[in-house]
């Protein structure tokens, strides 16, 4: 029963007692005489753990009935989701049971990957990074996706025992430039978004509801921002609707990459008419005054009218809350452009109110390493530079996320043995020497600290919700405990990952994991709540203005329009392109099915000549793709949208082979202050191929047709009817 | 519900929508005998459209994925979809972005679906859902025919031989059967789990209560946009919404109840006279902005 030492302690679920349903009642009949260890026939118990779908931490109740897993629903005792779930999470059962799973060690031999058993796959490892293999530490790196608590505890000290500081931390879908900005401007990286203290919620391109921060938190606190005394109003500005876009009062779409001037200008509208709650120095005031409304609207399309009138809602809807996401941060002058989005916040006061500082958990070691995009370029340059001779990846996949001119793919081959830990036949995956398969989220131990922690700095434990299913695959930790086993004989003590957990919990200090009891009744508790609260390390805000120096992207004539590779609620990175429920769940907003497509707005399609489920090329200077249009007017003329996460060339039967990777075609161009890939710069020219086939999706009419199934009304008869009787 | 029978007592099976036994009491009225009426109210005001409702969905009721193909043959089995439509605009923008409904069988107490089945397959449960005995179903399809709002859905396949691919078929919730072709399904409202908080209150010796379940869509949605209940209670949340939305049980029309015409609350298809068991918020603009 390995791993399931003292994890018996079932939370009252629903359906714990027993019942006289038809099927539950087969346990009369068909009984267990001998039944495992807390498994009773016919009865699901509830097990507390953390979802690792995406990196917001979010607690999780599993019900397990027979030994299986079966449903996974939100923790209600969690800060972060508050008993909700999103579609990632509850679609996190068929990443566990995937048919396509790694079952077994392999390695490449004679150029292909070949099942091997544990034992050589270990000593394998030995003759390459352990303490008699004269390995050198600084040619070994480590690409993981964020990570954090005891997983990343065990990676750094890894690193260190090899004498190694390349560990790359990479995720697609980030909020580095906004952090950057937050920690230079606000003195905290993460500052807490206070929906419900806002009247007014200003978005330049954060899909803070689908693929930005903290999804399901951010959706429970949107919705106390839409149901308080003064119904919250939503302005989102961005080049291609997100679902967060289709759920606003106003959704403008500015010239992308412009978004920085549009700020500015609303700024300087601001501060002439005196609307400012904060001071700006004049060497700020300097900077905005070139940025007056014609010049703005002729910089950003949005006419002045417009612009004047966000001004004055920002002054009459206070506190406000202004975001910067995705489509801003991304492109080359990102930092710019958020910095000066931020300073809406700076002088409308709405520092303090509704940006106030998170609590960071409290051992340093064990908080979130952030993935991001810089270290996707560092690798890829180290990886060219044939800086390495050893690599180890887990839980995220380069192969996929890099553009071609990367060239990671072919520099992948330069390093002369590549480990990776994995769960599935990925791109990366399968360019490894050797792959461990290891448990999925529910078979493993683990702790998660989310790096976004809005209400105290908590620890979400992770346990295994069932056995594993394979015999072959180990814990992440387990594995990782054997390596440091090979560099050091401080570990010799630990058993096994659990045993490592179990005795590095017990024993931190009581502010973070206050004593129960006896160390049993401790460890009891953890396992049965599944979240360490703590109250972790608060630092007050500390607004400071920098300077503005926003300057707008270069057009391109050979290119002339903007490449929107679009990550979004579901298939995230692509990594989740494997789970049959995420595949086949409609896309939020074209709605469409089982594979890629291409937004256009209906003035590029008529230019073009193209019609929904024609195919158009779209390309780049790096390359090109093909996809099926989706025409709609939420998207900018001059904006080409293509969603991230199909086109993998491997990773199962429900991903291979299916729609395209926009990723592939995008310039290899930098976010100019904080270094990271640009990824919604690339300029693209589009063709019609005059091709075409069916679009398949989900409903065949797009309008209403004058029927009344979503019915509308106003803001001001529902302050009338709701909130003032 | 044999054919005698129904001519024996005509006129009491008649007293269906058009009967109210009690003004006062808006559960109570045509032949129905109800234990309990199950509704929700769904805010479309805070509705993301985020689609977890709808994977929640196929994740406790053995949803059967159905791939592209029979995708577009609109063979999906999605007994909860979320749709999406756009306003019909003149200018270039849809600047109040998009709406989105999770659309899900309502479970009429004036269903279509219910007097067409001529094997009685479909019925109406002392629940008040429109239940779907399986082995009954020989699948004439009359009822998803019949449905005004397309949430049944037919197995035109054996889904069961390709949906599932081991160990995909370890998550199956064994409180509810995989269905076979032939047969229609549709949503329960969880029924397995309205059966199971049922024996629960029956062992622990007390009347069901508020929020002893709720849906598994109602569980999962990130803004709880969702409310599940027994409009019976008059003290459950659900039935607190209806009331404040103006919404009655019954046959006529919501708005001729209501105080505001501009109270949010209103059941898709109310003029066909079913009685839907949901109401919807309307969703919310601001136009000033």
């Amino acid at each position: 029963m390995l791993g399931w030492g003292g994890a018996g302690t079932a939370l009252a679920g629903c359906d714990m007692p027993t019942t006289v349903t038809l099927e539950e009642g087969k346990e009369e009949v068909v009984s267990y005489l001998m039944p495992e260890e807390y498994v009773i026939p016919g009865i699901g118990v509830w097990y507390a753990s953390t979802c690792t779908q995406c990196e917001a931490g979010c607690g999780l109740h599993g019900r397990v009935r027979e030994g299986r897993v079966l449903k996974l629903e939100g923790s209600p005792d969690s800060p972060i989701n508050h008993g909700n779930t999103c579609m990632m999470g509850q679609a996190g059962l068929q990443h566990h049971y995937n048919p396509d799973r790694v079952t077994t060690p392999m390695m490449r031999k004679n150029g292909t990957l070949q099942a091997v058993s544990w034992e050589d796959a270990m000593s394998a490892l030995e003759k390459r990074i352990g303490s008699a293999s004269g390995v050198d530490g600084k040619r070994v790196g480590m690409v993981t996706g964020t990570v954090s608590g005891h997983q990343s505890v065990l990676v750094s000290e890894l690193m260190d025992q090899l004498g190694s500081r390349n560990h790359y931390v990479h995720e697609l879908v980030n909020t580095s430039v906004w952090r950057a900005v937050c920690r230079d401007m606000l003195g905290d990286e993460t500052p807490k978004l206070n929906f419900n203290k806002a009247n007014l919620v200003m978005s330049f391109g954060a899909d803070f509801m689908g693929a930005w921060g903290s999804p399901v938190n951010n959706m429970g606190e949107y919705a106390k921002f839409r149901k308080g005394s003064e119904r919250g109003t939503l302005v989102q500005i961005e080049p291609k609707m997100t679902m967060t876009g289709a759920n606003a009062d106003l959704w403008l779409p500015a010239n992308p990459g412009s978004e920085g001037a549009l700020a500015l200008g609303i700024a300087n509208f601001i501060i002439e008419r005196g609307w400012n709650s904060v001071d700006v120095p004049s060497r700020v005031r300097n900077t905005l005054k070139q940025y007056n409304l014609a010049a703005v609207e002729k910089v950003t399309g949005i006419d002045e009218e417009k612009i004047m009138r966000m001004a004055s809602l920002l002054s009459e809807r206070a506190p406000s809350l202004v975001l910067a996401g995705a489509s801003v941060e991304n492109q080359e002058n990102g930092y710019d452009s958020v910095a000066a989005i931020m300073l809406l916040n700076l002088i409308m006061g709405n520092v303090g109110q509704t940006l106030e500082p998170t609590a960071k958990f409290a051992e340093e070691s064990m908080r979130a390493k952030q993935g991001n995009t810089k270290d996707l370029l560092l690798l890829a340059k180290a990886l060219n530079g044939k800086k390495l001779d050893v690599l180890f990846t887990y839980n995220t996949n380069p192969v996929f996320t890099a553009p071609d001119v990367l060239q990671i793919k072919s520099g992948l081959a330069n390093v002369g043995f590549k480990v990776a830990f994995s769960m599935f036949p990925d791109e990366t995956t399968l360019m490894a020497d050797l792959v461990l398969p290891i448990n999925s989220a529910m078979e493993d131990w683990g702790t998660h600290v989310a790096a976004y922690q809005p209400d105290g700095a908590v620890m979400g434990f992770q346990q295994p919700l069932m056995e594993p299913l394979n015999k072959e695959t180990r814990g992440f930790g387990d594995v990782m405990l054997s390596l440091l086993k090979m560099r050091s004989k401080d570990y010799a003590k630990f058993e096994d990952y659990y045993s490592y957990l179990q005795t590095s919990l017990l024993n931190m200090p009581s502010s973070i994991v206050a004593s129960n009891g006896s160390k049993e009744e401790t460890w009891n508790g953890i396992l049965q709540s599944g979240i360490i609260k703590t109250k972790g390390v608060t630092k007050p805000l500390t607004p400071k203005l920098v300077d503005m120096r926003y300057k707008p992207s270069a057009g391109n004539s050979e290119y002339p329009m903007h490449l929107v590779p679009t990550a979004k609620m579901g298939m995230w990175d692509g990594r989740h392109a494997n789970i049959p429920w995420i595949q086949e769940a409609p896309d939020q907003i074209a709605k469409v099915v089982w594979g890629s497509w291409a937004e256009l707005h209906p003035k590029k399609a008529a230019e073009l000549g193209v019609k929904n489920g024609d195919y158009i090329r779209v390309t780049s200077a790096s390359g090109s793709v093909e996809a099926q249009v989706y025409v709609h007017k939420g998207i900018h003329p001059d904006a080409v949208a293509v969603p991230v996460g199909q086109g993998h060339e491997d990773f199962g039967r429900y991903a291979k082979g299916r729609g395209v990777n926009p990723l592939k075609i995008l310039n290899p161009l930098m976010e100019k202050r904080t270094g990271e890939l640009a990824t919604y710069a690339t300029r693209v020219k589009v063709t019609n191929i005059h091709k075409t086939a069916a679009l398949v999706k989900m409903g065949s009419s797009e309008s209403q047709v004058g029927r009344r199934f979503v019915r509308t009304v106003t803001a001001s008869a529902y302050q009338r009817t709701e909130r003032e009787s | 519900m044999s054919l005698k029978n129904i001519l024996e007592n005509f006129s009491y099976y008649r007293r269906d929508a058009e009967h109210v036994n009690d003004p006062n009491d808006m559960n109570k009225y045509g032949h129905h005998e109800y234990e309990h009426r199950y509704a929700m109210a769904i805010d479309l005001d805070i509705c993301t459209g985020c689609n977890a409702c709808s994977t929640a969905c196929y994740a406790e009721n053995n949803l059967a994925v159905v791939g592209k193909e029979r995708f577009e043959a609109n063979q999906a089995m999605h007994w909860l979809r979320v749709e999406r439509y756009w306003d019909e605009i003149e200018g270039d923008y849809p600047e109040q972005g998009a709406k989105f409904i999770p659309m899900l069988c309502q479970q009429c107490g004036a269903a279509t679906c219910e007097p067409v089945c001529p094997v009685a397959a479909t019925y109406h449960t002392p629940d008040g859902l429109n239940a779907q005995v399986y082995n009954r179903c020989i699948g004439s399809r009359y009822c998803s025919n019949n449905c005004p709002f397309r949430v049944r859905y037919f197995n035109f396949w054996s889904y069961y031989e390709d949906s599932w691919p081991e160990p995909l078929n370890m998550q199956l919730n064994p409180d509810l059967s995989v269905r076979d072709k032939g047969v229609m399904e549709k949503c329960t409202f969880c029924i397995q789990r309205i059966r199971n908080a049922k024996d629960k209150a029956q062992r622990e010796e007390r009347p069901m209560k508020d929020g002893d379940f709720t849906t598994a869509c109602a569980q999962a949605c990130p803004t709880d946009a969702i409310v599940f209940g027994d409009t019976m209670d008059p003290n459950s949340r659900v039935s607190k919404l209806w009331a404040q939305h103006q919404i009655r049980r019954g046959p006529v029309t919501a708005e001729k109840h209501k105080t505001d015409e501009e109270i949010r609350g209103y059941r898709v298809f109310d003029e066909l006279n079913v009685d839907p068991s949901i109401m919807y918020l309307e969703r919310v603009r601001d136009t000033e902005v």
